[in-house]
């Protein structure tokens, strides 16, 4: 039960991060518009000698096709890249504490589900990967996944932008994220976090003698920045098994709550930047409340009264509140970091947090979740928008039956790469492979698991137990398709606004309006969220109707 | 019903949009129709449903359920041999949702049908005079229908023939009234040489002239074709919704799918049939089975105003259009001027003046003579000559001289009348060439003037001033005045002394104003296209509240401002019926062509008007309008109704899973919960089938308001009906049938 000093403390966190986006928000349309600024003179000769290596024309503008192919090809290089580091990390330097390589399926997991922002982890850090893993590969990936998310979002945004000719250079969007954006505020953070406790070191796990005699490996690494980016770029993927869980990643609530604030960060100031991007600053108002609204609600929801008590798995150090709070904030932007074991959380809060992947849009991943919520106000618009008469226009372009056709195909996506796999776990038997039984306990951790996968999110019940053939495999191409499927499709849509024509005349519907933001929300929760809702039924609502305690317990 | 349905069924009795019912039959005449009902039941054939995927679908699903009532033991672990009432029942149920949407179809197509036979009889044959030469070298005139006429062919027209089609002047002078094909309001001489705008009026003389083009097919055929449905594409706009349709039984297929496989893996002990009821039900039947006849009935709607749309994609756009171009003769005004004031020169009076104008209008049969008639008679300037009007000298109006008179002589009263030599041998008819040929006379000696007889004359200033003895000095001054108002001046001459002058006046359609404002209202820009003179034009637009117009426009300048419009994104809607309209008919996103207009204005079109009436435009945008809001209403009530429909079913999916029970939060038993769900989901259809028909009810207001009116009537009303309708069937299926 929320006590109303938990309200206004939620309040002033969220109300922190607004208005922080907001002013991050103004940053980033002048770092993707190429404004001239006074870092100009820092950047511009890192940039350009860049492109110059990479023999980049920073000035030749992509059309969708060309812009996603530039990011997919780029990601694949990227994966296998990651993918020789952590196969041969043992013939590598910096691994002191001397793991093997990853075998093929784990690797192959890891490296697709890092290079996609997903950070699904099936394996537990401080005991599969050296430090070289940590710190090229891993962080590398959860760099390079969260700048191609942002260049795909601002890559859609330019699609609506009067007179754009192009989508803009994914090479030059992309490195401009990692100069301008990434590595400025990961420092930042990185040094925060540092401040907080959160240890940052490359000298081998410590072995010390505790308070009552015994020995205990402390196991410290370049942990505050791997931390930085996971949470500023919604990867979510710790350096623990145990994630932020675990006491050196998240050492005390101050440190907990700077990570929450770094989640919700980017994919808020993305929702500010659609409009200040196109010009018309009040088009953000529909992205931003629609993205909030939901958000509270899964709020709402995940802190209904609840007779179960928290389960095993639940950190103590932070307590119910914190780890609820946590719990749908790492959903609602698909980071997928925990403070906690799933496992301990209240079915209510699982209810909530799938609620936020099936949605992606609360405000969603980076880049991804401003993408989500554009696809919502067309369909919406579309949807509803015949009822005044008109042909339904957003930002006066007509929605014709190719955008339809492929923002339906980008829906089908995410139901298809969940229920299908979930299935196929269930009549080929894997379910058992990882202890789990053919009940609601079960269907529920086999579900997350697909959807998390699906939504990118990476947050799952599992951990390392589903390092398996089959979870990994499985995963793996439930991820791949979860990001690229709907990228393209949404980048096409992006693609074929260019050069439309666009009615000058007052909009029919005017979607700058709070009354069209509480349609968005209702159009999202009857599209989106009813469509699971025999499945959810089935899973943590069943959960919660039984009223068992332990019903996620292991 | 639920309080929403019948608000949207009270909603949908009261049109508010002007219904005419020519041609039309109610829905219980129709349904009753044993033809309307054969036609529903064989389309029922599975290949005919293909090009409605959703009903498709129910029909499958209807042949699964079937069969697990034949053998249950076929569908092992998923149905079971002690439910087979319950399988009936469902399968019952399918096909009767089936049925009401093939039913629908039929309706609309028979509906469709039979206003278009109506308007068969509608079309007004234009017939026309064709010189052939006959064998002995004479000329003989044949008298055929229009569409009979072709190129090269010779015609006649006479005073108060229609043009029958386009074509160049061989012979003879006349004038024209152009005024519904070219919004130029003033008369139009034509010479040989000139080309003939088919559709226009001779007013006065005839003339031989040579067809220029040929007639095209009748539009008749064209609509007739429109309305079957299986031949008619689909428009843009039903495509994109069959699309979101098709989307949403994408999805909905794979949910039930992994249900049926979660139901098998888990051994949740779930049923098939309630699988497939919760399928049927959360498909987007209501506005899959609607679909086909919302389209149709538009098209239907706009017969019933005696439009004929070549496309059903014409009728979408009109909804879109963001200008419209109205010609101000005949869309604005009436087209005939009318006379309102007497004003008089010098020593006369304004009684001088009217009497005056009364006897030279006497014999004039034109609505601006009858009109001067009238003001006179209003104002009580009846002339004492009114007795020796029968009997006088007529000069009829001219092309070359631009006026007409009338001359009355002191004996003429007594006189017989002179058989033989008037039109009507009641009146001597002269024409005012040979008055004027009498008068040069009259004027050069000025013996033959008698003091007892009267010559009035009225016509055109310039043309009067050139025949009168002198010209008041006020003359100019007040003729400029006039033309300053908007008005049009008409002076009158008395023995050739010019004694005041006749204000005319432009009027307006009854209820035009509230139309443009209505128009207005709902974001469209409304543009007056005039050939009148700036001023004029100005004093009109103010008149009737249009901000923006075109004065001194030729028919070529609409081609121009449709093009600029278009240049700035605007969908431009227009009426036009000369053949110098084509061209921008032909551009227009809109064009509405009149019937009474030329060929080519009718090929170029995308819509003709039969009863030739401009004004008609705006009913046309507003049908537009409607009929989109019809589709966006009920494909929004139909995916609302998912809401209530998931909430009565899953909690009865699996028999395993009692807590399940929670969520059902209507109340409803095993069974009686999918049959109520199924039932409701059939029977909103019919129940919709009048507002399908009929269109969604508007008031003119902004397209925003309008949009949320609507979202709260079938967005919000969508979600709270099921549950209502739900519970109220399940209620009733309890105390009939105790299930």
């Amino acid at each position: 039960m929320l006590q109303p000093i938990q309200v206004g403390d939620i309040a002033l966190l969220l109300a922190v991060v607004l208005i922080s986006a907001y002013f991050l928000g103004s940053y980033i349309v002048r770092v993707y518009k190429r404004t001239p600024s006074h870092l100009d003179r820092l950047f511009n000769p890192i940039e350009s000698t860049i492109y110059k290596i990479c023999g980049v024309d920073p000035e030749k503008g992509m059309g969708w096709k060309e812009y996603f192919f530039a990011a997919l090809v780029l990601n694949v290089f990227q994966m296998a890249i990651a993918f020789v580091i952590l196969m041969f990390q043992n013939d590598l330097p910096l691994n002191p504490q001397h793991f093997p390589g990853l075998s093929w399926h784990l690797d192959l997991n890891t490296v697709v589900s890092f290079a996609t922002n997903t950070n699904l982890q099936h394996y537990n850090g401080e005991s599969t990967l050296s430090y070289l893993s940590q710190m090229s590969a891993i962080q590398f990936l959860q760099f390079t996944s969260a700048a191609t998310g942002i260049c795909c979002g601002i890559a859609m945004v330019r699609g609506f932008v009067i007179n754009s000719k192009d989508l803009g250079n994914f090479y030059v969007d992309f490195v401009r994220s990692l100069t301008r954006l990434f590595i400025p505020l990961c420092f930042i953070a990185a040094v925060v976090l540092l401040a907080l406790g959160v240890p940052q070191t490359l000298s081998g796990y410590k072995m010390v003698t505790t308070v009552e005699g015994g020995t205990q490996s402390i196991l410290a690494g370049p942990v505050a920045s791997l931390v930085s980016i996971m949470q500023l770029g919604t990867n979510g993927g710790g350096y623990y098994g145990a994630n932020s869980a675990y006491p050196l990643q998240n050492p005390n609530p101050a440190s907990d709550v700077v990570q929450i604030f770094l989640m919700l960060l980017i994919p808020t100031a993305l929702c500010f930047v659609f409009g200040e991007y196109i010009g018309k600053r009040k088009e953000s108002i529909p992205i931003i409340v629609g993205a909030y609204a939901l958000f509270v609600i899964d709020l709402i929801i995940a802190f209904i009264p609840n007779p179960i008590v928290v389960g095993p798995g639940m950190e103590t150090r932070f307590g119910g509140f914190m780890t609820t709070f946590w719990t749908v904030v790492t959903t609602a932007v698909t980071t997928g970091s925990v403070n906690s074991a799933l496992a301990g959380n209240n079915p209510l809060a699982i209810v909530a947090a799938f609620l936020g992947m099936f949605i992606q849009a609360t405000p969603g991943g980076k880049g991804v979740g401003l993408m989500y919520l554009l696809m919502y106000i067309v369909i919406t618009v579309f949807i509803v928008g015949l009822m005044s008469g008109r042909t339904p226009e957003y930002l006066g372009i007509k929605i014709n039956s190719r955008d339809v056709k492929l923002i339906m195909i980008a829906f089908l996506i995410h139901p298809l790469i969940i229920i299908i796999p979930t299935i196929v776990t269930y009549a080929g038997g894997f379910a058992s492979t990882v202890g789990l039984m053919g009940n609601s306990i079960g269907f529920t951790q086999i579900l997350y698991e697909f959807t998390s996968s699906a939504a990118n999110n990476g947050s799952d019940f599992l951990g390392a137990t589903a390092n398996t053939p089959f979870f990994n495999v499985a995963t793996a191409i439930v991820i791949f398709l979860g990001r690229y499927g709907p990228i393209a499709c949404l980048l096409a849509l992006a693609g074929s606004m260019i050069g439309r024509k666009r009615a000058t005349t007052e909009a029919a519907i005017k979607t700058h309006t709070l009354t069209f933001s509480v349609i968005l929300v209702a159009s999202i929760l009857i599209l989106v969220v009813l469509t699971f809702f025999p499945f959810l039924a089935l899973g943590p609502i069943l959960a919660y109707l039984q009223h068992n305690a332990n019903f996620f317990g292991f | 019903m639920s309080q929403t349905t019948s608000a949207i069924e009270s909603a949908g009795e009261k049109p508010k949009l002007k219904e005419e019912t020519g041609g039309r039959q109610s829905f219980s005449s129709l349904i009753l129709s044993p033809k309307v009902l054969v036609d529903s039941i064989v389309r029922l054939n599975p290949v005919s449903l293909l090009s409605n995927p959703v009903m498709f679908i129910v029909e499958i699903t209807f042949f699964i359920v079937a069969a697990m009532a034949v053998d249950p033991r076929l569908f092992y672990p998923v149905a079971y041999v002690s439910e087979r009432t319950f399988y009936v029942e469902v399968a019952i149920i399918l096909l009767v949702t089936v049925w009401f949407s093939t039913l629908s179809d039929a309706l609309a197509e028979t509906q469709a049908r039979i206003t278009a036979n109506s308007l068969r009889t509608l079309e007004t044959e234009v017939m026309s005079k064709k010189i052939v030469d006959g064998q002995d070298g004479k000329r003989n005139v044949l008298v055929l229908p229009s569409n009979q006429i072709r190129k090269g062919d010779i015609i006649s027209v006479e005073k108060n023939d229609i043009i029958p089609i386009d074509a160049d002047v061989l012979q003879g002078i006349a004038m024209l009234d152009e005024s519904l094909l070219t919004g130029e309001s003033t008369p139009v001489r034509k010479a040989p040489g000139d080309q003939l705008i088919g559709g226009s009026k001779v007013i006065s003389d005839s003339l031989v002239a040579r067809v220029s083009v040929n007639p095209g097919e009748t539009y008749i055929n064209q609509m007739i074709k429109l309305v079957e449905s299986s031949k008619r594409p689909k428009t843009p706009n039903e495509q994109a919704v069959t699309i979101v349709l098709i989307g949403l039984t994408a999805i909905f297929s794979i949910i039930v799918i992994g249900l049926l496989g979660l139901s098998v893996a888990l051994n949740l002990g779930g049923d098939l049939s309630v699988l497939i009821a919760l399928y049927v039900c959360l498909l987007p039947t209501t506005i899959g089975a609607l679909l086909p006849a919302i389209g149709l009935s538009g098209i239907s709607r706009l017969y019933a105003r005696k439009i004929v749309a070549k496309s059903g994609r014409a009728i979408e756009t009109a909804g879109d259009t963001d200008t419209i171009l109205l010609d101000k003769t005949g869309t604005i005004t009436v087209g005939n001027r009318q006379a309102i004031e007497f004003i008089p020169f010098d020593n006369y009076t304004e009684k001088d003046v009217g009497e005056a104008a009364f006897l030279a209008s006497w014999h004039d049969d034109t609505p601006e003579g009858r009109s001067i008639i009238r003001l006179s008679y209003d104002r009580g300037f009846i002339p004492k000559e009114i007795n020796a009007l029968d009997l006088a000298e007529v000069y009829e109006f001219s092309a070359t001289t631009r006026t007409s008179g009338v001359k009355l002589r002191s004996g003429d009263s007594f006189m017989l009348p002179k058989v033989g030599e008037g039109g009507r041998g009641r009146y001597r008819r002269k024409s005012v060439d040979e008055a004027f040929a009498e008068f040069v006379d009259y004027d050069l000696t000025g013996s033959n003037k008698s003091p007892d007889s009267i010559e009035i004359i009225k016509g055109a200033p310039d043309s009067i001033r050139k025949i009168a003895v002198s010209v008041p000095p006020e003359f100019d001054k007040t003729i400029e005045n006039i033309s300053l108002a908007g008005d049009t001046a008409i002076a009158i001459a008395r023995n050739r002394n010019i004694i005041g002058v006749i204000r005319l006046k432009d009027v307006l359609k009854p209820g035009i104003k509230e139309k443009i404002q209505a128009v207005k209202v709902m974001g469209i820009r409304p543009v007056m296209i005039t050939g009148d003179q700036p001023l004029t034009a100005k004093s009109i637009a103010n008149e009737v509240g249009i901000e923006e117009f075109v004065p001194q426009a030729k028919p070529e300048d609409k081609h121009e401002i449709v093009l600029r419009e278009q240049d700035e994104s605007r969908v431009v809607a227009m009426i036009g019926d000369g053949t110098n309209d084509a061209p921008a008919l032909a551009v227009a996103d809109v064009g509405l062509a009149m019937n009474s207009g030329t060929q080519a204005a009718k090929e170029a079109a995308n819509m003709v008007d039969l009863e030739s009436n401009p004004a008609k435009i705006i009913d046309v945008v507003l049908l537009g309008k409607q009929l989109l809001m019809t589709r966006g209403a009920v494909t929004a009530f139909s995916i609302a109704n998912d809401i209530a429909k998931y909430f009565a079913i899953v909690p009865v999916l699996f028999l395993t899973v009692p807590q399940l029970e929670a969520l059902n939060i209507l109340g409803l038993g095993l069974h009686s919960a999918v049959l109520s769900a199924l039932i409701f989901n059939a029977i909103i259809i019919p129940l919709l089938i009048p507002l399908a028909m009929r269109g969604v009810s508007f008031k003119p207001a902004s397209t925003m308001a309008i949009f949320l009116r609507n979202t709260l009537i079938y967005g919000v009303g969508g979600v709270i009906a099921p549950f209502i309708g739900i519970k109220a069937i399940d209620y009733l299926l309890q105390i009939v049938f105790h299930i």
